[in-house]
């Protein structure tokens, strides 16, 4: 069960190259809005757009596909998506809303469903949540210590930013690499992550990460009707190449693997909390 | 030799409140008292000290069905005591609200007023609940007719109860076209239902004004032609939306208004002489108990030019548009005759309104501690607010709400009725009895320990 429920996984990339050239992996999360976008089954997408800092996202509610361009890649940092899920039905008028999350994002979207706690026509609202993998994160200023300090190159410079292989690589406009090992990352990670029991994000309608599929490829999970039914009309338009999970390399078992050191990890940590103090312990919000 | 009744807790309006009766041998009112015993919540004393931002958000949790009229009067109180004036744009987001709030109160009042009233041409008394035609259809037409305005607040006024979009220097965000064009499709559709429904319940009530009789508690009750008549005098600010100190030319005088405390205006102690078991649902106070309307009321009593008066549909329509229906249903027909006029002017500004315009004023002084006002036309009249704002803090506020002006003026109306009509005109008044409890400091005696003035 550490890959949550799901109806099928597969490997795929998207058939649009302008998509895939600024995509982080197979452009799944990109191809995806903008087909639900075109067709209607959404009208914006809560997305990381840019911002005025370099890698430092902002959420925005893409309504065209240039903005679901200027969205994509991964940025290594948190980007609170959540902040504008209510407002998406408020001012910008949506009554149909995709959103992108990390497993906790997903999460946060879900409870707003069944508990509306001061989110009043936000639960009928979400028509596809698309969810990441994500192992960790981190605060905006530990993105600078590791960019800058560790790998010596500036935020503005860099192409792309990605972890894999058990190391953080840094890839700049000019062609450099640095890589450096995960293990100098561990002090800069977001404290709250160490709580996370959660992956592959089990509550998206649809989910995808890197791992387990080749380089420019993505591990997809398909997992609820509603995302079986969207992802079902765009493999038919054409939308993506897939390949068997079986048939491609590192495949699933590598997925399985990291899932489940991430929850085995985590839930010690929480279960240290509860003797934390001396006769006392910390908050456990899962129980 | 008069008797006293009383009918405690009143039904289908909001809030809490009583009606103490003295009536002649025949069941006719002689005097009565409609008054407020929600417990008073003390909101104007609480607000000093407290930011100039953050007064208009508790100010709106006054009311759950008004809160766009009690957010946008202390905002614009602010704005008025700082000299802020805020951009076109943002007022066109405060019109629209304002218009969608109008809508939905009027039609939720709809469901408050029909189980009194009968099918026209029949003895049938209106349930809304009844699955049956032509009523389910009418309850279908006043739940859509809610949904859109509701829906429309949300999206101008960031949600529909407690608007989170209006901050003292207009509003926080201008709107998408999208969000544009869906206002506009709903405000179409409402227009039409809204429209249905006026023709509807005006029929409904003038064929009320025109029956003889009304069954209470199992008995033909006799409807006299001047129910609910009475000589106070009308106050209003606008046809749809308000006014403030920072106009040109003010429709409301702050120097005519006074306040007196219950004690000048309501009875004295009174024994309850007169008991209806009958009366739905639960009967009326038992014989023997006593009633002290002087002591137990909740609210102040202001009053304009000397005297109570009317605020609401009517006092609009009688100040605006040469109304002249008087009467309990001549309040409620005014009321029905608002419902186009808030369609339209959604229509109307939405079409104005410039999504990239600015909705935040570029400068937002911080306030010398000069006297503001603001009066917006709530569902239910006049609301007014008066603050003094002095470096960013609020210094003094009070509320002048609508149902507060309205509660001595319908006291007075009740004269002359037949006591088991009185709820029928108390709820031409669309009585909102939170909204009217807000203010005057009382100890658990029920002493008013501090009362406020404007200087
Ligand atoms: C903090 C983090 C940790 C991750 N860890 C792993 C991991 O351990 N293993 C793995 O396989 N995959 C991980 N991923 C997911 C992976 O990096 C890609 O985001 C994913 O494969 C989607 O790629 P794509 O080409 O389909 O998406 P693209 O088409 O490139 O689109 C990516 C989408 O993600 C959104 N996005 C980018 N950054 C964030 C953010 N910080 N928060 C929310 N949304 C964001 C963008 O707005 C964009 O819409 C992680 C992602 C993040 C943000
Ligand atoms: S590790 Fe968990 S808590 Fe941290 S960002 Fe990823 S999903 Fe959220």
């Amino acid at each position: 069960m550490v890959l949550g429920n799901y109806k099928s996984v597969v490997a795929a990339r998207s058939a649009d190259n302008e998509i895939l050239k600024g995509a982080q992996d197979g452009g799944i999360v990109t191809q995806l809005f903008a087909y639900a976008l075109e067709e209607g089954i959404i009208d914006g997408a809560i997305v990381a757009g840019p911002s005025e800092e370099p890698w430092k996202p902002e959420p925005v509610i893409a309504t065209t596909k240039a903005e679901l361009l200027a969205a994509r890649g991964t940025k290594y940092t948190l980007s609170p998506n959540i902040s504008l899920l209510k407002e998406a039905t408020r001012s910008y008028g949506l009554d149909k809303i995709g959103i992108v999350g990390t497993p906790c994002q997903m999460q946060a979207v879900r409870k707003a469903q069944l508990y509306p706690v001061g989110m009043r026509d936000v639960p009928d609202k979400i028509a596809l949540a698309v969810g990441i993998f994500c192992m960790e994160n981190f605060p905006y200023q530990s993105l600078e210590a590791i960019v800058e300090d560790h790998c010596n190159v500036k935020l503005e410079s860099v192409k792309k930013l990605d972890i894999g292989k058990g190391k953080f690589w840094a890839y700049t406009e000019r062609g450099a690499v640095t890589q450096i090992p995960l293990k100098v990352t561990h002090k800069y990670e977001q404290p709250g992550c160490h709580v996370c029991l959660d992956y592959v994000s089990n509550l998206a309608d649809i989910s995808t990460g890197s791992v387990g599929a080749p380089d420019g490829w993505s591990t997809v999970f398909v997992r609820t009707k509603n995302g079986e039914d969207t992802w079902g009309k765009a493999i038919a338009a054409g939308c993506f190449e897939t390949k068997p999970i079986e048939e491609v390399k590192p495949g699933l078992d590598l997925v399985k693997k990291l899932a489940t050191d991430k929850i085995t990890k985590n839930q010690k940590t929480l279960e240290a909390r509860a003797t934390f103090g001396v006769g006392k312990g910390l908050r456990n919000p899962y129980i | 030799m008069s008797k006293v009744v009383e009918i405690s807790p009143t039904t289908r309006h909001e809030g809490h409140s009583k009606l103490v009766l003295k009536v002649n041998d025949e069941g006719i009112v002689e005097r009565g008292d409609w008054l407020s015993i929600t417990p008073v919540r003390g909101v104007e004393k609480l607000a000093v000290g407290k930011s100039m931002h953050q007064v208009p958000k508790i100010a709106s949790r006054v009311c759950g069905i008004c809160p766009i009229a009690h957010t946008l009067a202390a905002t614009e109180a602010m704005e008025a005591s700082v000299g802020c004036y805020v951009p076109e744009d943002a007022m066109l987001l405060r019109y629209i609200l304002q218009c969608a709030n109008r809508l939905h109160s009027h039609a939720l009042h709809n469901i408050l007023s029909l189980p009194d009233m009968y099918l026209p041409g029949t003895d049938t008394k209106i349930n809304p609940f009844t699955p049956e035609e032509p009523v389910r259809s009418v309850a279908l037409r006043i739940q859509r007719l809610r949904e859109i305005a509701q829906t429309v607040g949300e999206i101008v006024g960031g949600e529909a109860i407690h608007p989170s979009n209006p901050r003292v220097g207009g509003m926080y965000k201008n709107i998408t076209p999208r969000a544009q064009q869906k206002i506009y499709d709903l405000a179409k559709e409402g227009r039409i239902l809204a429209h249905e429904q006026s023709e509807f319940m005006i029929a409904v009530f003038k064929n009320f004004q025109n029956r003889d009789w009304a069954e209470v508690a199992g008995r033909q009750v006799p409807i006299p032609d001047d129910l609910g008549y009475h000589n106070q005098g009308y106050m209003a600010a606008a046809p749809i939306y308000g006014s403030s100190s920072l106009d040109d030319n003010p429709t409301w005088f702050p120097e005519r208004w006074t306040e007196v405390r219950p004690w000048d205006w309501y009875m004295g102690e009174e024994e309850i002489t007169l008991e209806d078991k009958d009366y739905p649902v639960g009967g009326t106070t038992p014989a023997g108990e006593k009633a002290w309307p002087q002591m137990q009321a909740c609210t102040g009593v202001p009053l304009y030019d000397g005297q109570p008066v009317e605020v609401g549909p009517r006092a609009r329509m009688v100040q605006f548009k040469n109304y002249d229906l008087k009467g309990a249903m001549g309040l409620q027909i005014a009321r029905q005759m608002e419902y186009e006029a808030c369609a339209y002017g959604m229509i109307e500004a939405v079409d104005a309104l410039n999504t990239s315009g600015k909705v935040v004023a570029d400068e937002i002084p911080q306030g010398d501690g000069t006297l503001g006002w603001a009066a917006n036309e709530a569902p239910r009249g006049c609301d007014v607010h008066l603050a003094k704002v002095k470096d960013g803090k609020v210094g003094w506020f009070s509320m002048l709400v609508p149902t507060t002006w309205n509660f001595p003026t319908c006291s007075r109306a009740l004269t002359g009725a037949p006591w088991e009509l009185a709820e029928v005109i108390v709820r031409a008044y669309d009585p909102c009895v939170s909204c009217a409890t807000h203010m005057l400091v009382v100890d658990e005696n029920k002493k008013i320990v501090a009362q406020k003035l404007l200087e």
